[in-house]
């Protein structure tokens, strides 16, 4: 076995131990659940920076947990596509732990916030790396639990009632899915993703697996808040204390339905037209109808979280179109949009804590004295609203193209309204929240504290340089070692059981 | 996807438009030193005027369609910046505005940068030749064009410079929609019509439509204006019309009359709106109805803007007069074609001219003749010429006016506009400026010699009174100009259409938020919120996916 995927259950094992540490201690050791959440996101951040392999396009690692070979016991599989996720993912969580330091103060139990946050890391982290089908399900429903219970946190009534909604659809969405799963496991006698893909490439396409792909459709993209699954996210997404809105909309629906969907169907059922056409169709639709919600929202975080659905709906448009650049470009997206969205829901929270409004009507003037806070949303809002330079033009323009040299022109239209609308919502947060004349009731207002500060920043950051990964020699060992997962379809099957044979 | 291509290149057109560049923002810089001193964030100021000279330089010198749509997207984020350092309460909105325009169409832009590149294989402009024949083609055609057209304040996408030329501190005006804008607007009009596609007959006529059309509107706003630098914005939309005209003629002389008209606007045009600064600066207000009679005061400044206004008017032998000329004779030219429309041109152009000519009047007339309002007086001693740093940069722009005109032949056209032409042109008809120029002083001096001889003298000087009031009681009741045309606002149809305009019911940006405002109640009433309704959803979209993936 090649010493580097020992390094894989590290991404669950980490934040899992984290929650354990920081529910037995945190209560009585006041310090510690805000070192540890800082301490172990941030090693895990640079373990997926460890992860990224530069040199082979198709290099795969593989883990066999308990040393019991798959396809009897649980594998964990590193490829590319699994280190971007695992950088998407901690570089924001990393951020959102940072944050949460200073923000989290306003809240009385500290610790059994982190415990639930670890929690929700661990899930998304395991459902990254997971090979295994029903492990994949247990660790989203892992993620999802923690999740409903950080929605609620806050235990006011409409958060309650935020987190009850998110509960019921959640679980109706993950009963499909394990609906899927069994019927999956009856067809083909195994769980192992690598080995279900190579069985159901000699059993070939029927009925039951339509079936199965409804499903996973319909379960994934209630995750992934694929409209018409998308009515939770508006409710359960700005109830939630901000840093954990900023976890949900960036990270979660992504690692939770947006990979998972990318991941069974190109890798595992293997993908044919009229999926694609799905795919297409239902990114465009969330695009479009996620936007014209946004526009007339006064809540600024429900604002954000209708912009969740429409981004999304660019990631699996851009996906859909089952072409290199097109893969390419949804790929980038979802990083871009994890970036700049929850830059974003970390500014609504700033605004939050300095002024306890969320209503835009009632802000205005911001930018005087919290010129950090504006600064970094300003940059925010030009990336989601795809204005050059910034990381949301690069994406849109890859996006777009593809949709054109694939011939679906009516797609890039759609998507070109969307972003217009899009810079129009935006540019209303921007004149209500932080342009204008200041109100008089916020006239001692002050920027919010140091690491929410610097939180911001680094996303603003990566926000303004992240057109850089389309520069070819760092596109290579990044972005398209994930785009080449998706392109070779099926054949992960049989490379991923090579290397299992070959170990 | 290769980057590695020709990034940049450098041909005659692009360098005169460059060289104007450098020019206009140097000026302005110098300008600003005067008009911005005691004003907050000047570093922030500064930073964001010079970032716009060089992306516009990054613009006009790309040859790769993308680093230019980089370039071009910035300076509109450039603009939203720099209209933030207004000081009116309606700043905010009108920024919000001009850059959901200005990014708006860029979006459209990127559309139409990746059909080009699925007609013609490259993003390289100097490869790229498209016959306009089929419907892609056309709509790349126009996606392109919706970007230059809202960059320089064309019809339908102009509703953001008159808002902005009110709003935004008058340096920024004059740097973007007055000049740099325009410069790029037209720049990259006529780069897509010239080099990169192939035009019909069809779409010239449409261009020239739009530049009529872009002409009459914007002067009969203007003529009703009430604000000095609001009037300014009309026409800086109006003369947009006669350089899309020029363009759309598509013959050699039509051609180089759009761009000389290009480059002759941005210098009028920016002496307008400097010396309206100085104005402002100066009197405090913009309003026409309080300004009057600062002749006295701003001798210099009264000059300055005195044959800004001419020139932008087309008398001869300013350097409008020049480059409208040559768009009149190409238009003449499209006559060989055949077709009755280019008479409906020609009338829009020269109609356009005289009303334009109206409008000055009235302004010169209120803001600088006539008796000095209330508010003028009271500031007394106050009022006078602007610093230095204000009044040099004003001056050397209507000293170019002046050079430009007289000699059209021999400067700008040898040296900027006809090498930027890949084809010879040919002028037709007689127009020797040196000798007209010569010929006009002589009237002038003439005029002079007959008014200071007594000859016309023959008038009786005394006090204006109404209804044999003297108005010395009286000081509100003044012959201010602001009501000149008010008589037009009345005339039947126009009455209504003013009517119409003054509810934006033209505005492209209030007509679209209306639409995307209708469809978003629409879609709020069904998220109500009740959860079972939200599970049927679910079994909805199942029931469509499996219909789609099952049973078809």
């Amino acid at each position: 076995m090649n010493p580097a995927s020992q390094l894989i259950p590290l991404f669950v094992v980490i934040p899992l131990s984290g929650a354990f540490l920081i529910a037995l201690m945190g209560k009585k050791l006041k310090w510690l659940p805000d070192f540890t959440g800082t301490f172990l996101t941030l090693v895990l951040f640079i373990l997926s920076l460890v992860a990224i392999k530069p040199t082979d396009l198709y290099h795969t690692l593989v883990y066999s947990v308990g040393a019991w070979k798959p396809p009897i016991g649980i594998s964990l599989v590193q490829d590319g596509l699994t280190v971007l996720m695992l950088v998407v993912v901690n570089l924001v969580v990393f951020c959102i732990a940072l944050y949460s330091i200073n923000y989290m103060e306003r809240f009385t139990s500290k610790w059994k916030f982190y415990t639930l946050f670890f929690l929700m890391l661990a899930g998304m982290n395991g459902v990254i790396v997971t090979g295994d089908l029903f492990n994949l399900y247990v660790f989203l429903e892992i993620a999802s639990v923690a999740s409903f219970a950080l929605v609620a946190f806050g235990t006011e009534r409409h958060e309650l009632e935020a987190a009850f909604k998110y509960a019921v659809m959640s679980s109706v969405g993950s009963l499909f899915v394990l609906l899927g799963i069994a019927m999956l496991y009856g067809y083909t006698g195994t769980l192992n993703m690598a080995d279900m893909s190579v069985v159901l490439v000699h059993k070939g396409e029927g009925k039951l697996i339509a079936m199965i792909s409804v499903f996973f459709i319909m379960g994934f993209g209630l995750k992934a808040a694929l409209v018409p699954f998308h009515s939770w996210l508006p409710d359960a997404h700005p109830s939630a204390p901000a840093p954990i809105s900023a976890m949900l909309s960036g990270v979660l629906i992504k690692a939770l339905g947006v990979y998972t969907l990318c991941r069974i169907f190109f890798n595992v059922i293997g993908i044919t037209p009229a999926i694609l056409s799905v795919f297409m169709f239902m990114g465009a639709l969330s695009m479009v109808v996620g936007v014209f919600l946004a526009i007339g929202q006064w809540d600024m975080k429900r604002l954000l979280a209708y912009h969740s659905i429409s981004q999304i709906g660019y990631v699996i448009l851009g996906i859909g179109l089952g072409t290199p650049l097109g893969i390419l470009g949804g790929l980038f997206h979802l990083f871009n949009h994890s970036v700049f969205k929850s830059l974003l829901f970390l500014n609504s929270g700033a605004v939050e804590y300095s002024t306890g409004t969320r209503d835009l009507q009632e802000m205005g003037g911001l930018s005087q004295k919290m010129p950090v806070t504006s600064g970094t949303s300003l940059i925010a809002s030009m990336s989601i609203a795809g204005v050059p330079p910034f990381n949301g033009f690069w994406s849109k323009l890859l996006i777009i193209i593809a949709a054109v040299q694939a011939g679906r022109y009516g797609y890039a239209f759609w998507a070109v309204l969307a972003s217009i609308l899009t810079l129009a919502s935006f540019m209303k947060v921007m004149k209500y929240a932080f342009y204008g004349s200041l109100r008089e009731k916020w006239a001692s207002v002050i920027e919010v504290p140091v690491f929410m500060k610097l939180a911001m920043v680094i996303l603003a950051f990566f926000c303004v340089a992240g057109g850089l990964l389309l520069v070819p020699s760092v596109q290579g060992v990044f972005l398209q070692q994930a785009q080449a997962v998706l392109v070779e379809g099926l054949q992960y099957g049989s490379r991923a059981l090579g290397v299992i044979g070959s170990g | 996807m290769n980057f590695n291509l020709a990034l940049f290149k450098v041909d005659h057109l692009s360098n005169f438009v460059g060289i104007f560049i450098v020019f206009f923002s140097l000026l302005i810089i110098f300008y600003s030193l005067g008009f911005m001193n005691q004003k907050k964030r000047l570093v922030q100021y500064y930073s964001y005027v010079i970032l716009t000279l060089l992306a516009s330089l990054g613009a006009v010198f790309s040859n790769h369609l993308i680093l230019f749509t980089v370039f071009w997207g910035f300076l509109g984020l450039l603009l939203y910046l720099l209209i933030g350092f207004g000081e009116r309460n309606r700043t905010s909105y009108t920024g919000k505005k001009a850059f959901i325009i200005i990014g708006g169409t860029d979006a459209l832009m990127i559309l139409g940068l990746a059909l080009v590149w699925k007609l013609s294989g490259s993003f390289e402009m100097d490869k790229v030749s498209i016959a306009l024949n089929s419907k892609l083609a056309i709509a790349a055609y126009l996606c392109l064009a919706a970007g230059a057209l809202a960059k320089a304040g064309a019809m339908p996408f102009h509703t953001w410079v008159p808002d902005m030329a009110e709003d935004a501190p008058v340096p920024v005006t004059s740097l973007l929609p007055a000049s740099l804008d325009k410069l790029l607007g037209i720049y990259f009009l006529a780069r897509i019509t010239l080099d990169m596609f192939q035009m019909s007959a069809l779409m010239n006529t449409v261009l020239m439509f739009l530049g009529s059309f872009t002409i009459m509107a914007g002067v009969m706003m203007a003529l009703v204006q009430h604000d000095l630098k609001k009037l300014l914005g009309y026409h800086a939309v109006s003369q947009v019309g006669y350089m899309i005209l020029g363009i759309g003629t598509g013959n050699p002389v039509g051609i180089a009359g759009g761009l000389f008209h290009m480059l002759n606007n941005a210098i009028y045009k920016s002496c307008l709106f400097l010396s309206g600064g100085s104005v402002e600066k100066v009197a405090g207000t913009t309003d026409l109805n309080k300004l009057g009679g600062l002749v006295r005061a701003m001798p210099m400044t009264f000059l300055s803007f005195l044959i800004a206004s001419l020139a932008i008017s087309g008398v001869p032998p300013f350097n409008g007069f020049a480059s409208k000329w040559m768009i009149y004779q190409g238009i003449i030219e499209t006559a060989k074609s055949g077709g009755w429309l280019w008479i409906v041109w020609l009338v829009a152009a020269m109609f356009g001219s005289a009303l334009t000519l109206a409008s000055f009047m009235k302004l010169i007339h209120t803001v600088f003749l006539g008796q000095p309002s209330q508010e003028v007086k009271s500031q007394g001693d106050k009022i006078h010429e602007a610093g230095l740093p204000m009044l040099i940069p004003t001056v050397v722009l209507a000293g170019l006016c002046v050079v430009f005109g007289v000699f059209a032949r021999e400067l700008p056209l040898k040296i900027f506009i006809i090498p930027s032409l890949k084809q010879a042109v040919a002028f037709f008809g007689i127009w020797n400026a040196s000798l007209s120029t010569v010929l006009i002083v002589i009237g002038i001096l003439a005029g002079c010699l007959i008014y200071f001889l007594g000859l016309a003298a023959k008038s009786r000087r005394t006090d204006s009174f109404v209804g044999g009031e003297d108005l010395k009681d009286f000081p509100d009741m003044r012959l201010s100009g602001t009501e000149f045309y008010s008589t037009i606002e009345e005339l039947g149809i126009l009455k209504y259409i003013y009517r119409l305009a003054e509810r934006k019911a033209f505005d492209i940006y209030e007509v679209g938020a209306k639409i995307v405002f209708g469809f978003n109640q629409w879609l709020r009433y069904l998220h109500h919120g009740v959860l079972p309704t939200y599970l049927a959803w679910c079994l909805l979209g199942m029931g469509i996916l499996f219909y789609i993936l099952l049973i078809r």
